[in-house]
């Protein structure tokens, strides 16, 4: 198991942050996920496996700076 | 503690007026040369047409100053200002305090907007804004006593020269006993001996029992504070309540207010943990995203960019509240507990560090090659104590470094410094060498674009390599992010009224990062709406931090996601509940409108403000040298063939970097014309006649300086 932005989620074995976008099917383009206190950017979300446990945060970057 | 004295000079004292929906409809004039203390009162006109903040100041330094008046002549002034909202405490981020001055590196108005307890007291204290003329050898201290009514000027010696010692001296002499009652600024000796200098405000942080500090950093306003003869400014008040600021509707500020303040407690945690580590998140992701400057901006990535990334700084900054205006839930502004720095006056001694906020990660550390955070922090400490912009700072030795790698100067001009990227001994040399006037760290301390004067002149340098690696427009240092790949944000820099800083607009994540915004129409739009709406948090005295880097969950169904619409509308609803103004979305976009193309005719009255001072170094825009093309040469082989339809077989890099430099010099260039356009100015980047009037500007002397420059129909 695994939470989502605060919010329980089935974890499985091999998951990456980019299985997991797609399994929640945000309309929003995510370009930053953070895991525990980890960031991951977009082009590190297929490659990146998701521990189980982990507390996943979706990053809504847009317009800071 | 060393022995110092203060000599009152001239003591005013007054009627302090009752804040009314937060004004008090009076500023507060200052002159050191002559000990004048004066209140003018605020004209209805006034107030509609420029609300308060930075809006206030530049309407008085506009009738402070003449087109001829250089920086450090006596009739420049420095103003500070909170805004309406400014010292609401249950609104997250209402402490600003806005600063502008004529500026020794730009000779044109910068702004620098600061967090910190002054703007708030000073207007409770009775006064929407301040403005101090005149230079005094007397290193005066100016004490706003809002308690007791009193304005007094103070002839002084033997007090501390850095910023460090100083606000906490000050702090323990004016405040009776209650220090969070107290807020000084002050500048420092780098201030004093550069061009770079910035101006520290302090906020009391009751846990740690110490005088923290913030910036106002940009463009050298420290180095006009210091230049004035003025040690600090010093401001006392008492309790800060919501009725302190006495909103219109108390009722209806409490609702938003609350609404928004516990958004960001539930969902800071889960998106970019400013309460815990500031905004040094940003230095990974910008790294991830080739978005960090590395070398002088040639590179935006570097292997070793995690060693000064937000893993180590959650290590570092001591945990606690860290608001630097009250109940704010942002509480962003960290720090680092019993530092103790390797060199300097401080050496070996445990020292408090406020920050590092991202921008000095980047440009302390990366941008100089440098990945040691113990550095980074060293940097920071003695940037703030000196009194100077850790930004400024970082891009000036950034571009000597280059010139001392590319051979344009040598250890002969640096004082036999070796100045390679990753000299941390060097870099640190250079700070302390800026505070003392002394050295190599003298000529960096006048910043880039002086830089570039001397080194041509005295060591023969190439101008043009310079030109196109000197990383400063209108005369200020860029901020720290890269923008080869985003053409709106080189507009985001270029076309800013003040130079290359990102507080008016940062689009780098919307147009390259997501591709929101394909066409010149939408970016164009964007450089319009953008630097509008962060325009009015600085003429109303907030933080812009609560707008847009904290999102709610819902934002992603809304129209226009990047504008954070649900919040724009919150601040409408505040500013209504504050001001009893009726406010709508659209309304605060034209407030800023008004302030916005007033500051830019205040450029054009000054000399500048026309197209071409919207110029950028090439280095801004794209690859300068070989090695930056080749560094990521698919990625601009792939431009030239696929979007350039260039056919580039047996080119060589040195001609496909001459092309594409045609081709992104050319895209700039047309950006303009979309942004002029859009915000309704003539092809040379004036506000029109049609402009000025539908905001309100349309003052006779505006008319006739427009009337000088052709623009009259």
């Amino acid at each position: 198991m695994i939470t989502v932005s605060g919010k329980n989620f089935a974890w499985r074995e091999g998951m990456t942050v980019a299985d997991l976008l797609k399994e929640i099917d945000d309309p929003q383009p995510y370009a930053v996920v953070r895991i525990n206190d980890t960031y991951v950017s977009r082009m590190n979300f297929e490659n990146t496996f998701i521990p189980d446990g982990s507390e996943i945060f979706l990053i809504p970057m847009i317009a800071g700076g | 503690m060393p022995d110092f004295k203060l000599k009152e000079v001239k003591t005013l004292t007054y009627d302090r007026p009752a804040v009314e929906k937060g004004y008090t409809d009076q500023t507060l004039y200052v002159n050191v040369s002559d000990s004048e203390i004066s209140i003018k009162p605020v004209d209805a006109k006034t107030k509609e047409t420029f609300i308060g903040g930075k809006g206030y100041d530049l309407w008085l330094l506009w009738n402070a100053v003449q087109p001829t008046t250089k920086w450090n002549d006596p009739e420049n002034e420095i103003c500070i200002a909170a805004g309406p909202m400014g010292g609401t405490p249950i609104y997250p981020g209402s402490g600003k305090s806005i600063v502008t001055t004529l500026s020794p590196t730009t000779a044109s108005v910068i702004d620098s907007n600061v967090g910190g307890y002054f703007g708030p007291y000073l207007k409770f204290s009775g006064f929407d804004a301040l403005e101090i003329q005149g230079k005094t050898a007397n290193n005066a201290v100016i004490f706003i006593d809002g308690i007791d009514q009193k304005i007094q000027i103070f002839e002084t010696t033997g007090l501390p020269n850095d910023a460090y010692a100083l606000s906490a001296m000050l702090t323990e002499h004016f405040a009776a006993g209650k220090p969070r009652s107290t807020s000084v600024v002050s500048a420092g000796p780098g201030a004093k001996n550069t061009l770079i200098g910035c101006l520290n405000f302090t906020w009391y942080d009751v846990k740690r029992k110490r005088a923290r500090y913030k910036q106002a950093g940009r463009g050298g306003i420290g180095t006009v504070f210091a230049d004035k003869g003025i040690k600090a400014i010093v401001v006392r008040w008492d309790t800060v309540t919501a009725d302190t600021n006495n909103p219109a509707d108390k009722s209806a500020l409490k609702n938003v207010a609350k609404l928004h303040s516990r958004e960001i407690v539930e969902l800071d945690p889960k998106q970019n943990e400013m309460a815990r580590i500031g905004t040094t998140h940003l230095v990974t992701i910008m790294n991830d995203h080739d978005l960090l400057p590395t070398h002088n901006f040639r590179y935006g990535q570097h292997r070793e960019a995690p060693n000064i990334g937000q893993q180590v700084y959650r290590r570092l900054f001591d945990p606690g509240f860290d608001g630097c205006w009250m109940g704010c839930t942002v509480a962003c502004s960290h720090g680092v507990k019993d530092f103790v720095p390797l060199t300097g006056p401080y050496k070996g001694e445990k020292v408090f560090v406020d920050g590092p906020e991202y921008e000095t990660v980047a440009g302390c550390g990366s941008n100089l090659g440098i990945f040691d955070p113990h550095t980074v922090v060293e940097m920071n400490f003695y940037c703030d104590t000196y009194g100077l912009d850790t930004i400024s700072v970082g891009t000036a030795i950034a571009f000597a470094m280059e010139c001392f790698e590319l051979g344009l100067i040598t250890d002969t001009h640096t004082g036999g410094l070796s100045l390679n990227f990753g000299n941390r001994l060097g870099a640190l040399e250079l700070v302390h060498q800026m505070a003392k006037g002394e050295g190599f760290g003298q000529i960096v301390g006048q910043g880039v674009r002086k830089m570039k004067e001397i080194f041509a002149k005295d060591f023969g340098a190439d101008v043009e390599t310079m030109r196109d690696i000197g990383m400063e427009a209108k005369g200020l240092e860029f901020s720290e992010y890269m923008t080869k790949e985003s053409l709106a944000q080189q507009g985001g820099y270029g076309l800013a009224l003040k130079g290359p800083q990102h507080d008016e607009a940062w689009l780098i994540f919307l147009d390259m990062v997501h591709n929101f915004m394909p066409t010149f129409e939408q970016k164009a739009e964007a450089l319009h709406w953008f630097p509008m709406f962060r325009t009015w948090f600085g003429l109303c005295g907030l933080c812009k931090l609560p707008w847009n880097d904290i999102i709610p969950e819902d934002n992603k169904n809304t129209p226009e996601p990047a504008k954070v619409m649900k919040h724009v509308q919150w601040y409408a609803d505040y500013f209504s509940a504050v001001t009893g103004r009726k406010a709508t979305p659209d309304d605060l976009i034209e407030m800023s409108e008004s302030v916005y193309n007033f500051q830019r005719i205040f450029n054009l009255r000054m000399g500048f403000g026309r197209r071409e001072h919207d110029a950028i170094p090439y280095r801004a825009v794209g690859p300068v040298t070989e090695d930056e093309y080749v560094s990521r040469e698919e990625r601009y082989d792939n431009q030239l063939a696929e979007i350039h339809k260039v056919d580039i077989n047996g080119k060589s890099t040195a001609e496909k970097i001459a092309i594409l430099r045609n081709f992104r010099e050319e895209q700039y260039e047309k950006l303009k014309d979309a942004v002029y356009k859009r915000r309704g100015w003539t092809s040379d980047g004036i506000p029109s006649l049609d402009t000025v009037k539908r905001l309100g500007i349309d003052f006779q002397e505006v008319l006739d300086l427009l009337d000088a420059h052709g623009v009259s129909s």
